[in-house]
């Protein structure tokens, strides 16, 4: 099952704390890190996408982009405000709240239902965790190392449609870097080792 | 919990055992007795202040007193951060490539595979040598001439050379994910490979990686978040000085 990846941005440290410590008590999620300070918040969401941010709505009141609503759309990330004060969700677009006077049972069903939904998604999302036999072929070209360019040519498809199949391997198996490819397609006998320069 | 001067250094490493190599990389031995933190550093001529912060954003991820980071001379940043790079080409990468050897050695119907991913370590240990090489040669000298220039507030043939030659936002743009292979490595020990018959030594081989690999990640947190906004600062001040 795909882990759930939670940021938690709040600037009292009581509050971030607790939250931090309820949170723990998910089951198959990570808590990323979390964030005290206004300024650094922007540049850590953009860093490490999570999948859950919940944020206090007063660290979002700056200008920084990533923390609008079509950022967050675009990276899929659910929002859960620490408020009490219900008039703001539209104006954030937040999938749900945690109230002060919640108790940890609450606090537990309103994020054990985000993250279940995120789990779900994420699990159709890459339902086939093997790669399909177009993916293959492309992992082996990119392992007898071609570029985007030459892999393109010889397929008779666009650059774009490459990048496209190499972005998707990667998710599929984890691994990013070329030679790190190269081993599982050796490994998965896609190419001998004597084909590899 | 946070490291202080007063406590027993025994006691530390007690509480987090990835501090060994850590206080290693300052010259400070195994063997300490009772002696408090603050004797220890003085008995080793360390600077207690440097070694608290470096000590504390070690054990606690949470833990980033940049204030008090910035107050740490440039130079005793860089003489730690090459004690680092020393210390993971000559022991921690070392000792990885040795254990993959001898797995490899014992011989099996797996040998192919060993060798696979002995390929692999080494092309990663040669993508680090060159990056680590590259901050000893070029980036180490231009933050120590710049630390030079606004010290003594002038300009002398020399370090004028070095500082027109680079400017750090070029390292900032170029320090790129030097873990991303280690990352690939062990996603591949772990998923796709089923281990050889020595799997006490696999498993091992496993477990250095993430090590590696957090201490890595610390590594480039004090390049990152210490060294680098410390020299933009200092850039500035320098164009406007002259």
């Amino acid at each position: 099952m795909p882990r759930i990846s939670i940021l938690i941005a709040e600037s009292t440290c009581l509050i971030r704390k607790g939250l931090g410590a309820v949170s723990q008590k998910l089951e198959n999620v990570e808590i990323l890190q979390s964030v005290s300070n206004k300024m650094e918040l922007c540049d850590i969401v953009n860093r490490l996408k999570p999948d859950i941010l919940i944020v206090n709505p007063n660290m979002l009141d700056s200008d920084c982009e990533d923390l609008k609503k079509p950022f967050i759309k675009a990276n899929k990330m659910s929002l859960v405000l620490i408020s009490d004060d219900k008039s703001i969700k539209d104006k954030y677009h937040a999938d749900a709240f945690i109230h002060h006077k919640d108790n940890q049972s609450k606090i537990i069903d309103v994020l054990e239902e985000i993250v279940n939904k995120k789990a779900e998604n994420k699990r159709t999302n890459k339902s086939n965790e093997t790669l399909s036999s177009r993916e293959q072929n492309i992992l082996k070209h990119i392992a007898l190392g071609l570029t985007n360019k030459e892999i393109a040519d010889q397929l008779f498809i666009s650059i774009h449609t490459v990048v496209t199949h190499r972005k998707n391997i990667t998710q599929k198996l984890g691994i990013k870097s070329v030679s790190g490819l190269t081993v599982y397609a050796i490994l998965n006998n896609l190419i001998t080792m004597d084909e590899v320069k | 919990m946070h490291i202080k001067k007063s406590m027993k250094m025994a006691d530390v490493i007690q509480m987090n055992y990835m501090l060994i190599p850590v206080i290693h990389r300052f010259g400070i031995e195994l063997g300490f007795g009772d002696k408090t933190v603050d004797q220890v550093c003085k008995e080793n001529e360390v600077d207690l202040n440097f070694f608290l912060q470096l000590v504390n954003a070690y054990h606690d991820q949470d833990y980033f007193p940049k204030e008090e980071l910035q107050s740490i001379p440039v130079r005793d940043i860089v003489a730690y951060l090459k004690m680092t790079h020393a210390s993971y080409l000559n022991n921690t990468v070392t000792d990885i490539e040795q254990k993959i050897k001898s797995l490899e050695l014992e011989g099996s119907e797996d040998k192919k595979y060993i060798a696979l991913i002995r390929n692999f370590f080494e092309g990663y240990k040669s993508e680090l040598t060159e990056h680590i090489m590259r901050e000893e040669d070029v980036v180490f000298p231009y933050v120590l001439a710049v630390d030079e220039i606004i010290k003594s507030e002038k300009f002398t043939d020399k370090n004028k050379k070095v500082f027109e030659s680079f400017s750090i936002v070029e390292y900032e743009e170029e320090h790129d994910d030097i873990e991303e292979k280690l990352m690939d490595l062990r996603t591949i020990m772990i998923k796709y490979v089923a281990p050889p018959a020595n799997t006490n030594l696999y498993h091992s081989i496993i477990q250095d990686l993430f090590r590696l690999e957090e201490d890595l990640n610390y590594h480039s947190r004090i390049e990152d978040k210490v060294l680098i906004p410390k020299i933009i600062l200092m850039e500035k001040s320098i164009k406007n000085l002259f």
